[in-house]
């Protein structure tokens, strides 16, 4: 068996697993029906997905580390980040002389993945008063709409931006 | 309130826990409407966008997994009501920016002003023919 096979049988194996634990979690419920049904409508989109949806090797699906990273990572951004990023916002959106100077600026990333790009593009746009409005992917720019254009500089941006995404993100995906 | 037991307590916390991330959000929510009426131009109302779907629909979706959880009086479609309000929860936070980005995206090229601005850095490199 050539590593390419190998390698398409672990993704569809993996995706199979991710697949039933949500199959497992939207029924709330082990029956051996459940079970069986599941397995089947899982491993069908597995196989039809399993080329478009994984591009990395999978075994990096599998390292708990990562996982660990991943956890650490939504548990910090639910509750610290996001929470900031909102009363910063409320607060300008409430002022009675609505104290805003938006701009569109560049922020440099360094990650390597589609992966990490996406999840730091998405991580600043969730949080209110930042969007990504443009990737770059071969300078490796995001241009960002911010709601307080605090500088243009480059590195003061990333330091206020993206600086904590990319750290985790390095470590979830790259 | 005399408690009788840890579970009791622990029900009482998630009752309390949801409750409040239920009502933060329908101040969220509120709030995101003023900001939307409230602000300049198209890309800052995006800002106040943001605040009602993350703030005003994701929190009170984690509120009611919290929540539900305590409901002895649901019985078993409790386990349903908080598994897919943590599913779609999880959905709307992975979706809700891809939207967001298409829009703006379609926005700053169809010419949709950016004023009052600070600075816009991709209009510059637009005309410098750096980025397409």
């Amino acid at each position: 068996m050539g590593s390419t096979t190998l390698s398409k049988l672990g993704k569809i194996i993996v995706l199979t697993a991710f697949f039933f634990l949500i199959y497992v979690i939207a029924s709330a419920s082990i029956t051996l029906l459940d079970v069986v049904v599941g397995l089947a409508a899982s491993s069908v989109v597995a196989v039809l997905v399993a080329e478009i949806l994984v591009k990395s090797p999978p075994s990096k699906l599998i390292d708990l580390r990562r996982w660990g990273w991943y956890i650490l990572y939504a548990l910090h951004y639910f509750t610290v980040i996001e929470w900031r990023a909102h009363i910063d916002v409320i607060r300008r959106i409430l002022h009675p002389k609505m104290p805003i100077n938006p701009g569109i600026v560049r922020v440099p990333y360094h990650v390597v993945t589609d992966y990490a790009t996406v999840l730091i593009a998405n991580s600043i746009t969730n949080t209110p008063g930042t969007v990504v409005v443009e990737v770059d992917e071969s300078r490796k720019y995001y241009y960002v709409h911010w709601i307080d254009v605090i500088s243009t500089k480059e590195e003061i941006c990333y330091e206020k931006i993206s600086k904590t995404f990319e750290k985790y993100a390095k470590r979830i995906f790259d | 309130m005399l408690v009788q037991d840890p579970y009791s307590v622990l029900k009482l916390a998630a009752l309390i826990i949801g409750g409040v991330l239920t009502v933060v959000g329908a101040l969220c929510d509120l709030i995101g409407a003023i900001g939307l009426l409230r602000f300049p131009n198209y890309f800052v109302r995006l800002h106040a966008a943001t605040v009602a779907t993350i703030g005003g629909a994701v929190y009170p979706l984690f509120g009611v997994a919290i929540m539900s959880l305590a409901c002895d009086f649901l019985g078993v479609a409790r386990w349903f009501i908080s598994a897919i309000s943590f599913l779609t929860a999880i959905i709307i936070t992975l979706t809700a920016p891809t939207g967001s980005h298409a829009v703006a995206r379609a926005a700053h090229k169809a010419g949709v002003p950016v004023h009052p601005k600070a600075c816009d850095l991709l209009e510059e490199d637009r005309k410098r023919g750096v980025v397409k």
